[in-house]
């Protein structure tokens, strides 16, 4: 059941708060040994709250946030052996205003430690499993919100998006992420990877039940645009040359459905696109290793292997190397600010491959092997270092793993890029689809 | 010969004089992963740095 589903049936007492609490904590116990998705289940928690939740927009319907969110009384450990013993004091703002709307938060899921990196393999809390197949990564950081909308588990999950974290585990796993415009979504209670790239957004099975979330977290509205008739829609041509052939094909049916549903498609070339991911990697590392410091110091080797390399090297990186990153990022904004002068939005493959298995570094990519990271930088940081509204959603399926288009709208665009994905959504039914969990498990009886 | 630009990655040993200025103790194997970041990180940042117009305005 949908997010949007799930709101009206508690609002019309179909079910009551506390049953839709109790149906997703049923489903976590059944099906979560076999996914971790969740570190921590607020079991009685939730059934309490959900005895009083406020009336509003989200009244009694069950969401779990990623576990670098700080929900006030529970462990926000990042997957980390660093803050394994952290405990929040406080809601962060996101979480505020979901319980104000009338949310119970269900539990914390899986990340990526720190949030700092793409496959949701923490050493210290073990791999997130893809539903998909549970042999291969569910991307990451959000690793644990795709997983838990992707396999029902709640309606509706919090991710938080530094260069891909909402818009790669959305892709891999078959449901819809929004990483919204940098700022509009208060990061406070959040534990940070970068102070000027980090977002916080949703992940859910449709594009309404994110513009549901986005609207409440954002406190503003959302309704996304209906219809795409005379909408320009840029086709990033270089983005598609690079993917797998497959995923580009496929992706590029969902482009040819827009294209039958109204929109103009008009090829486009993105300046600086080969830069984007140095520049992003310049600001990233270096405001990471800042934020770290203090752990480097006293608690080096409680760091995963890989999240230890990446924050020392953005420790040796030069001061100047920030600035830099800083002034190149106006630079390749003022780029993309031309291209947004002749298109509404831009679409691309959300992911040039297919998630590699638990425990592979690299992927192969049209003939060339490489670091899973190198290959997803160029599809993702471009639009994290020009802080735009990006949707992934899904577009259909290769060899019987989800595919995902990016749609990238201009600041403030979360309206447009939601339409776009609800145009589509309505037209096809690949966010419909549910993963072949083993069978005789109880998820699909 | 000097050049405009930041140099390629450093050695481990630099590395390791820069982490203790820090206050931060990485072993040999940190740095050698830090190494494989720095190699394709510095490279880039060379070449922007290279292409980056100096009226470029700060952020």
């Amino acid at each position: 059941m949908t997010l949007v589903e799930t709101a009206r049936r508690v609002q019309s007492s179909a079910v009551s708060a506390r049953e839709a609490v109790e149906t997703c904590l049923e489903r976590i116990e059944r099906l979560d040994p076999l996914l971790n998705a969740f570190i921590h289940v607020r079991g009685e928690e939730a059934l309490a709250e959900a005895e009083r939740a406020p009336e509003g927009p989200l009244h009694g319907v069950p969401v779990a946030v990623k576990d670098v969110i700080d929900v006030a009384g529970s462990p926000t450990t990042a997957a980390s052996k660093v803050l394994a013993d952290n405990v929040a004091g406080g809601d962060a703002g996101c979480v505020d205003r979901l319980r104000r709307a009338g949310a119970i938060v269900v539990g914390k899921l899986n990340t990526h430690e720190f949030a700092l990196g793409a496959t949701t393999t923490s050493p210290h809390f073990g791999p997130a499993h893809n539903p998909w197949d549970l042999e291969r990564t569910c991307g990451g950081s959000s690793g644990g919100s795709g997983v838990a909308a992707a396999a029902d588990l709640v309606p509706g999950t919090l991710g938080t998006d530094t260069a891909g974290s909402i818009r790669i585990p959305a892709c891999y796993c078959g449901v819809t992420g929004l990483r919204p415009t940098i700022g509009v979504v208060p990061t406070t209670g959040v534990v940070p990877v970068s102070w000027t790239l980090d977002t916080v957004g949703p992940i859910a099975r449709s594009a309404e039940d994110c513009a549901l979330l986005h609207a409440v977290i954002a406190g503003e509205r959302c309704e996304p645009v209906e219809g795409i008739r005379g909408l320009r829609v840029g086709v990033v041509d270089a983005l598609f040359d690079r993917a797998d052939p497959a995923v580009a094909a496929q992706v590029s049916t969902a482009v040819d459905e827009l294209a039958r549903l109204g929109a103009t498609l008009e090829r486009v070339e993105v300046p600086l696109l080969d830069d984007a991911g140095t520049i992003n990697q310049l600001v990233l590392l270096t405001e990471a290793a800042e934020v770290h410091l203090r752990w480097l110091r006293t608690r080096l080797r409680d760091y995963g292997d890989d999240v230890r390399a990446r924050l020392l090297a953005g420790l040796f990186l030069p001061s100047t190397a920030h600035v830099t990153g800083l002034r190149a990022r106006r630079w390749f904004d003022d780029g993309l600010r031309g291209v947004f002068s002749r298109v509404d939005v831009l679409v691309a493959p959300e992911m040039p491959v297919l998630p590699p298995r638990i425990g592979s570094d690299t992927v192969s990519l049209r003939g060339r092997e490489l670091p899973h990271r190198f290959a997803l930088i160029p599809f993702n940081s471009p639009w994290s270092l020009a802080g735009l509204p990006v949707v992934s959603t899904p577009a259909g399926f290769v060899d019987g793993m989800p595919v995902g288009l990016a749609i990238v709208g201009r600041r403030r665009a979360e309206e447009v890029v939601l339409g776009v994905a609800h145009t589509l959504q309505k037209a096809t039914d690949w966010h419909e689809q549910r993963p072949p969990l083993p069978a005789g498990h109880p998820s699909n009886e | 010969m000097p050049t405009e630009s930041s140099p390629g990655p450093p050695s481990i040993e630099f590395l390791r004089a820069i982490a203790a200025q820090q206050g931060v103790d990485p072993d040999d194997a940190d740095l050698e992963a830090v190494l494989g970041f720095l190699s394709v990180v510095m490279p880039g940042l060379a070449e922007i740095e290279r292409r980056l117009p100096a009226e470029t305005p700060f952020a």
